[in-house]
């Protein structure tokens, strides 16, 4: 049925004058139940369905998307698109992929579909957040506590006028709980535990989740702003891609093609020390990340980023790879798959002495063009290698292309519920600023 | 009564056989929003405008209240059988007798906070294309250190229809129309970047010369400073904001705790300090759904309610938090206009509009003037706060050291962290230069983006944590 729309849609741009064209239709259902303190407070369900088309009109680009397949609305919507192309500048960099990067597809089962998935009643889901909510509860300073549990299937089609055919279905579930608790200066802390997976069985218990999600948040009670200082930094592995995710922005080859990015220049080069070690891994069986084609069509595989910190390869589509002359790679990242250390979080921190543990970051933001970041942190000291107290209203700032040299260890614990991945990540001399 | 979505076969027998669904289990109260939201863009790369981009969403959310629950469906088939299926999956959340559909619907007149002199959808490709060209021919012939320019063009069109379970019906087509220009630029082997963008409830005819003149100048010129700049500073020393986007420190500093579903579930740092001192007897704060054309603006709100400008903090004191319906009937108050969404995806929660402080008692000089060593900001990109704790931050992208009372330095890409009651009790000087920003700045919530003004006039933070680094 999606493999119809989509190749009907195709048709019908090629019949109003488009040479290339790219379609998809794609529908999802997601289901989510929300559960505060006792009684339920919010279900929601969602169906969508939807095309999107890229247009190649006599040298000219454009990219649509209608949620609106009414036959004539769609029919008008495509002959508006090609001819709002036609008014553009003509550009010889944009085209189909080669189909040469259609062929060599993997040939795996990566397992992206549970097929649990319509087993899961709307009282199960219920009963899911009940039980986190009550495994989060238990402390008298605890002011308020939302479960949420919630999971989604995707179908989708694509089809290329140059020969490209592929299918996706996927689930996903996910389900946590956010906890907030009252401090004895009227601040109101709030922290969760939430987890995701492909598979519903890979979730962790209702009392894991409500259990880690109450003791995350007592464990801000009394957080303090330390002095400024230049520390050692230990990074959770479940909020390092906050600090990852600006390293790789400027990996892309439109990054570089615009003159934005700081990696310039700096292929084959070390960027940082040789525990960064990372590669894309688009294979990786039930990864919230993992797929056999990337959104241009592009047979997945495997791209070492970073190899014992010298960077091996960019994100290349093949509009900036023909700007830049590159060979395509793929558009953006997948899942990440890092060399691991041999240490866990508590060991870390016993190696790392003195210094803060980020496990969290509020805002702030990163130059792609100079590598210059300040970001907000919290988290909590680290003294005589034990966690002290909790930290709060800090900052770390500094430049990626010193950061990354700096990285001291990289922990044996890669945070599964993420596409990044991300173990636990030490820095050494990070400038925090506080009082 | 039913004007711009009768075309899509939207009719008031059809609303009440939806309600009727959605009342079907005996919710409280039920609403159906409906949407078509037409958005059309172009961008300029590399000195030609070569790519454009368009999308439609076509739907419709039901949604059942009961007491504080919630349940919501939303479909993309604007069919009486979709429509319906979604309301009795919505209806679950109540567990009765089923209850009354209205009779007839009444609509309320509107406010016209956006009149347009023509639609977007009226204004073809060929004649936005010279505003792009016109933008990158102007900054890259402003100066020869800025070597790319990226431009990017969007508008939107469309309309909304709020029908709900007490009779109320209300349409508005709210357009919205944003450029965005950014710099690359070069200089003895260092590189720099940086961007400015406009955007409002405008038309074509808002776009005017000297429109976009200021914006080329702004864009360039802070891009170019860039190269001056020196390491910011590291810790806690007074922060003069400038007037105008400043205003992100309000947003993220109040603004959020003030949004009543945090209140009515005990999360907000100002949850229980309605009515008490939070700042000097001459700072007030509004947000404000009433100014015309601005971004934020709006002449219903996403739950068929009137939009006001509602005063947060008056002179000094704790005054209104930000409604939407489920919050006001908890609080047994009225509405305030501020029940907003995204799309119809998703519910609506209560959301700010435009943020400002009103203009105070200080002259912008003589807040400078008395600053012995601090930071100047005077650009933003981005903010984020945490609710419950009330720490905040705001990314700082063009400021200036002050030293002995004067601008001295620039300084650049750099977060500033408070915690939101500490830093407004610490608001000492309030200037009488209250600029609204004219920027496109988006606000996210529970997943949901909805498009938001701010505005600021100069004032002075005694103490807050730059976080910069050292040279």
């Amino acid at each position: 049925m999606l493999l119809e729309t989509a190749r009907s849609v195709m048709a019908l741009a090629q019949r109003l004058g488009a040479q290339g064209v790219a379609a998809s239709a794609g529908r999802a259902r997601s289901v989510d139940v929300e559960w505060r303190d006792g009684k339920l407070e919010k279900i929601t369900e969602a169906t969508t369905h939807g095309v999107s088309v890229q247009l190649y009109v006599d040298g000219r680009y454009s990219a649509v998307s209608t949620s609106d397949l009414r036959p004539e609305a769609l029919e008008r919507f495509l002959a508006d698109a090609v001819e709002m192309t036609r008014a553009l500048a003509p550009d010889p960099h944009r085209r189909l992929p080669d189909p040469e990067l259609y062929a060599g597809q993997a040939d795996v089962d990566l397992q992206l579909e549970d097929a649990a998935y319509g087993d899961l009643s709307a009282q199960d889901r219920r009963l899911f957040a009940e039980r986190i909510e009550a495994a989060a509860r238990g402390h008298e300073a605890i002011v308020s506590v939302t479960s949420s549990v919630g999971d989604a299937l995707y179908e989708g089609h694509r089809v290329h006028s140059n020969g490209f055919i592929g299918q996706r279905r996927a689930t996903s579930f996910w389900a946590g709980a956010s906890v907030s608790v009252k401090d004895a200066d009227g601040r109101r802390p709030e922290e969760g535990d939430y987890a995701a997976a492909r598979f519903f069985r890979e979730l962790p218990s209702a009392e894991a989740l409500g259990g880690r999600a109450r003791e995350r948040a007592l464990s801000r009670l009394g957080s303090k702003k330390m002095a400024s200082a230049v520390l050692p930094m230990v990074v959770e592995g479940r909020v390092a891609g906050g600090l990852l995710g600006r390293l790789l922005g400027p990996m892309h080859a439109g990054s570089l093609q615009q003159r934005r990015s700081f990696f310039e220049g700096r292929m084959g080069q070390p960027i940082g020390s040789a525990l960064l070690d990372v590669a894309d891994h688009p294979l990786l069986v039930r990864g919230l990340g993992s797929r056999l084609f990337d959104g241009e069509g592009i047979a997945a595989r495997r791209l070492p980023l970073f190899e014992k910190g010298v960077l091996r390869n960019f994100f290349v589509d093949t509009y900036y790879g023909r700007k830049l002359g590159m060979p395509p790679t793929t558009g953006g990242a997948s899942n990440l798959d890092w060399k691991p250390g041999e240490r866990g979080l508590e060991e870390l921190i016993a190696d790392a002495g003195e210094g803060v543990l980020v496990t969290g970051f509020l805002g702030g933001n990163s130059n792609s063009t100079t590598g210059d970041f300040s970001l907000g942190v919290q988290g909590f000291r680290i003294a005589s290698g034990k966690r002290a107290g909790p930290v709060a209203e800090m900052n770390v700032a500094g430049n990626h292309l010193e950061l990354w040299k700096r990285l001291a260890a990289v922990g044996s614990d890669p945070y599964p519920y993420s596409a990044l991945r991300t173990p636990t990540l030490v820095f050494d001399g990070v400038q925090f600023a506080g009082l | 009564m039913i004007s711009y979505f009768s075309r899509f076969g939207i009719d008031q027998a059809l609303l009440r056989r939806v309600l009727e669904a959605a009342l079907s289990r005996g919710g409280e109260r039920a609403d159906v929003f409906v949407q078509h939201r037409v958005v059309s863009s172009l961008g300029l790369e590399d000195g030609e405008v070569n790519r454009a981009y368009a999308s439609t969403q076509l739907g419709a959310g039901v949604r059942v209240v009961q007491g504080d629950q919630q349940g919501y469906a939303f479909t993309e088939e604007l069919t009486l059988e979709s429509l319906v299926r979604a309301a009795r999956t919505a209806a679950a959340v109540a567990d009765g007798p089923a209850r009354e559909a209205p009779g007839s619907f009444r609509a309320d007149p509107l406010p016209q906070r956006y009149p347009l002199r023509t639609r977007w959808e009226d204004v073809r490709v060929h004649d936005k294309l010279p505003l792009l060209s016109g933008v990158n021919a102007a900054a890259l012939a402003s100066d020869a250190r800025i070597k790319k320019v990226t431009v990017g063009f969007a508008d939107e069109s469309g309309a909304v229809l709020i029908a709900d379970s007490d009779g109320r019906i209300a349409e508005d087509s709210q357009p919205m129309a944003r450029i965005s220009l950014s710099c690359v630029a070069e200089h003895g082997g260092r590189r720099e970047s940086n961007g400015w963008n406009l955007a409002g409830r405008t038309g074509f005819d808002w776009f005017s010369r000297e429109r976009l003149d200021r914006l080329v100048e702004r864009a360039v010129a802070k891009t170019l400073i860039l190269f001056e700049a020196v390491p910011p500073p590291v810790g806690e020393m007074p922060v003069v904001l400038g007037a105008g986007s400043s205003g992100i420190l309000l947003h993220e500093a109040i603004g959020h705790g003030m949004e009543a579903d945090f209140n009515r579930k005990g999360t907000s740092i100002f949850s229980d300090q309605m009515g008490k001192p939070v700042a000097r007897p001459f700072v007030s704060i509004v947000d404000d759904g009433t100014q015309e054309h601005a971004r934020g603006a709006i002449n219903v709100d996403d739950e068929g309610n009137a939009v006001e400008r509602t005063v947060l903090v008056e002179a000094g004191t704790l005054a209104s938090y930000l409604h939407d319906s489920i919050s006001a009937r908890h609080y047994r108050v009225k509405p305030t206009g501020s029940g907003r969404r995204e799309s119809y995806m998703h519910a609506p929660l209560p959301r700010m509009r435009s943020t400002y402080m009103l203009p105070g008692p200080h002259r912008r000089e003589e807040i400078i003037a008395s600053v012995q060593k601090g930071i100047y900001c005077d650009s933003f990109s981005n903010g984020q706060v945490n609710i419950g704790p009330g720490d905040f931050t705001f990314y700082v992208t063009n400021g200036w050291l002050i030293e002995d009372g004067r601008l001295t330095r620039p300084v650049k890409d750099v977060n500033i962290i408070g915690n939101g009651p500490k830093v407004l009790s610490m608001i000492d000087m309030v200037a009488d230069d209250l600029e609204i920003d004219e920027g496109g700045w988006t606000c996210g919530k529970n997943g949901q983006s909805v498009p938001v003004s701010q505005g600021m006039p100069t004032v002075r933070v005694q103490s807050i944590t730059v976080g910069g680094r050292k040279g």
